[in-house]
């Protein structure tokens, strides 16, 4: 079962740390709590970056610090080449922020880190988190409020909008999982099914969509087959969005009928899913099941 | 992106795929020299499925015909899409319609092989019926590809069974080595001697591949105009759309989610946005030249009366943003409206007394700024 729960004791390395993006995110996770071992870079000559030690070689990183998790902060034409290193040196939960993956790398990617047993979230995600405790990637502080509430989401801003307004409505989350909006990816919706059914301290769960690819209804169908008792709750952006034409997101794409808004909503409102027309409509909806506390 | 029929044909047709003769026209003054042999079928460039029941596909016996029928079809609004240019390629006759498809499969993580000896319009309804549609996930390789095809033509008529493998495995060998995300051949014309022609051709490509699928860079450049958005996101780095092109919001805003989120909120309000944007703040990096641009965009919409900015700020400082907001807004004269900004991040007030200075008004609360957007449709 993939499970993305970390904690303060989870030993993550960050490929990619002497880049801007590496050395601002490996600052800002640390500030948050996340126990950060050591960083990967080819580039030679720099020994730590702000006191991680830095390695030239994941599987050196991986020995030296018993590290179980990464965060890649690597350019997009690299990162399957990245992730194959990680799945190499026995890191076991992979988090991609990078946009712009290749499709048909995330495809290797996926059979590679499946068949291997690894968890890879991403790419396109803004991160994952435990909201008090760590983060990995990119998701900001003000949105992180701890709570009963798992959320996963394709989009990062929608989520991080959604969780900003539950955190001001005194709604906290209990895992957060940004899947990403590219059309294939290490983790999808309905693979995180098992973990949020199980995990004690999630009392329900939000699924922030969009339209593109059938990921929501895939959603929709394990929950019933789980015979998940949680209440569940989503908001499915681009219903308004014309037909043929990629939203931003590289998986957000409508055509000849495939991927549209109404039967994702019908799907897991068939599921029992209250499917919510607004931001507002959510705030209050899922306020009135779980909260303010 | 999706692929307009007539450049997938063309991509088909450049990796050896046999497709009917064609041209591309985008007006009635066709040169009769140039027409591919007769008869045939006329057909609208848009990037939409369905074309045939909305009565985008036209036969036609005569160059009179082909003319009548670009009359009714070029400048036409077909599925809410306006009718630039169309395809005039031979019709083939006496053939039979089979249906070849190759998709990624995001959850097996290997490619979706789809046959049918019958296909053609009717596709769809084809499904309730048993073994009429066959179709594997194997994993994206060629040896597997072609083996599969095998597998899943067992049964068939030999002249059927022989197109459906040649046709699946030169139209695998394009799907890789492209790196496409659909390929559907629908109809494949199969002849009774076992030989094909794609009838129809449906790609989505994968924009992310550009730097090492050089086609898909060419095609860009050489059809800018079709393909202006992502056209647009090479040249520029971000997302946008016109969503509405009487649209009276303009919106700066970054997120997909976060901007397609806003647009549906909008238009369930009865207002009317006029683009959607997703301009990544995260990669200005002090330059206002990407804000300059979307200003300028945005200033072409005729009905723009209030831009509407909503930055939702997870690490970048808002205070650096508003000072090159401003510096875009003097570079943008031509953009005469009213500015409501709604601004949440690191930095706000910074932000905020920048913004007030130059009598942009900043809420933070997305509500408000509606609020504000309504005054200003009201008083403009």
């Amino acid at each position: 079962m993939i499970n993305p729960r970390i904690d303060r004791d989870t030993r993550v390395i960050v490929q990619g740390i002497t880049g801007r993006a590496g050395r601002m995110h490996t600052r800002m996770m640390r500030d948050y709590g996340t126990r950060i071992v050591a960083g990967v870079s080819p580039q030679a000559g720099i020994a730590d970056v702000d006191g991680v030690p830095v390695f030239a070689a994941c599987r050196d990183a991986v020995a030296a610090t018993g590290a179980t998790a990464s965060v890649l902060l690597i350019g997009a034409e690299q990162l399957l080449g990245a992730i194959e290193d990680a799945v190499a040196a026995g890191i076991k939960l992979i988090v991609t922020p990078t946009e712009g993956m290749p499709v048909h790398d995330a495809l290797a990617a996926r059979r590679l880190t499946r068949e291997a047993g690894v968890t890879w979230v991403g790419a396109s995600t803004p991160g994952l988190a435990v909201p008090g405790v760590a983060k990995l990637g990119f998701l900001p502080e003000a949105s992180l409020a701890p709570g009963p509430l798992g959320l996963m989401s394709k989009s990062g801003t929608l989520s991080y909008e959604a969780g900003y307004r539950l955190a001001h409505h005194g709604i906290g989350t209990s895992v957060w999982v940004g899947v990403g909006g590219d059309a294939v990816k290490g983790t999808r919706f309905a693979e995180l099914v098992p973990f949020f059914a199980a995990d004690a301290q999630t009392q329900a769960l939000l699924v922030i969509g969009e339209i593109g690819g059938n990921e929501e209804e895939e959603f929709a169908a394990a929950l019933t087959a789980q015979r998940f008792a949680k209440p569940v709750f989503a908001l499915i952006a681009g219903r308004s969005s014309p037909e043929g034409l990629t939203m931003g997101h590289a998986g957000a794409l409508v055509h000849g009928g495939h991927g549209g808004y109404a039967a994702k909503k019908a799907a897991l409102e068939k599921a029992g899913v209250a499917v919510f027309a607004s931001l507002d409509a959510m705030t209050l909806g899922i306020g009135r099941t779980l909260g303010p506390r | 992106m999706f692929l307009l029929e007539h450049d997938a044909k063309e991509l088909l047709a450049a990796n050896g795929v046999a497709v009917p003769a064609g041209i591309l026209v985008h007006d009635t003054e066709i040169d009769a020299a140039a027409l591919p042999p007769g008869p045939w079928i006329v057909k609208a460039q848009i990037a939409a499925g369905g074309r045939g029941k909305a009565g985008l596909i036209r036969i036609a016996d005569s160059s009179g015909e082909i003319v009548s029928h670009l009359r009714a079809m070029l400048g036409a609004t077909g599925k809410g899409m306006s009718v630039r240019e169309c395809r005039i390629e031979t019709r083939i006759t006496g053939v039979e319609e089979a249906y070849v498809s190759l998709m990624l499969d995001p959850v097996a993580a290997g490619v979706r092989l789809t046959l049918a000896a019958r296909g053609g319009v009717e596709i769809e309804s084809l499904a309730a019926t048993p073994a009429a549609i066959r179709g594997a996930t194997v994993a994206p390789q060629l040896p597997e590809l072609v083996t599969q095809a095998a597998i899943l033509t067992a049964g068939l008529a030999p002249h059927l069974a022989s197109a459906l493998n040649a046709a699946a495995r030169e139209l695998a060998g394009v799907f890789l080595a492209a790196e496409l995300s659909l390929l559907e051949v629908n109809p494949l014309f199969v002849r009774p001697d076992g030989g094909w022609v794609a009838g129809d051709a449906k790609i989505v490509s994968d924009d992310n591949a550009l730097v090492r699928q050089p086609w898909l860079a060419e095609l860009l450049e050489r059809r800018a105009a079709a393909y202006s958005e992502a056209r647009r996101k090479q040249q520029h780095g971000c997302d946008y759309v016109v969503v509405d092109r009487d649209g009276e919001i303009g919106l700066l805003t970054t997120g997909a989610g976060l901007s397609m989120m806003l647009i549906d909120e909008l238009r369930a309000a009865g207002l009317k946005p006029y683009n959607f944007l997703d301009v990544r703040t995260g990669g200005l990096r002090g330059d206002a030249t990407r804000l300059v641009d979307v200003l300028g965009w945005i200033a072409e919409g005729r009905r723009v009366r209030v831009l509407l900015v909503n930055i939702f700020a997870g690490i970048t400082d808002l205070g650096e943003f508003a000072q090159l907001l401003a510096e875009a807004f003097a570079r943008t004269p031509q953009l005469k409206v009213p500015v409501v900004a709604r601004l949440v991040g690191t930095r706000l007030e910074a932000a905020r007394e920048f913004l007030a200075a130059r009598n942009i008004t900043v809420v933070t609360d997305l509500g408000a700024a509606l609020v504000h957007v309504r005054r200003h449709l009201a008083a403009a």
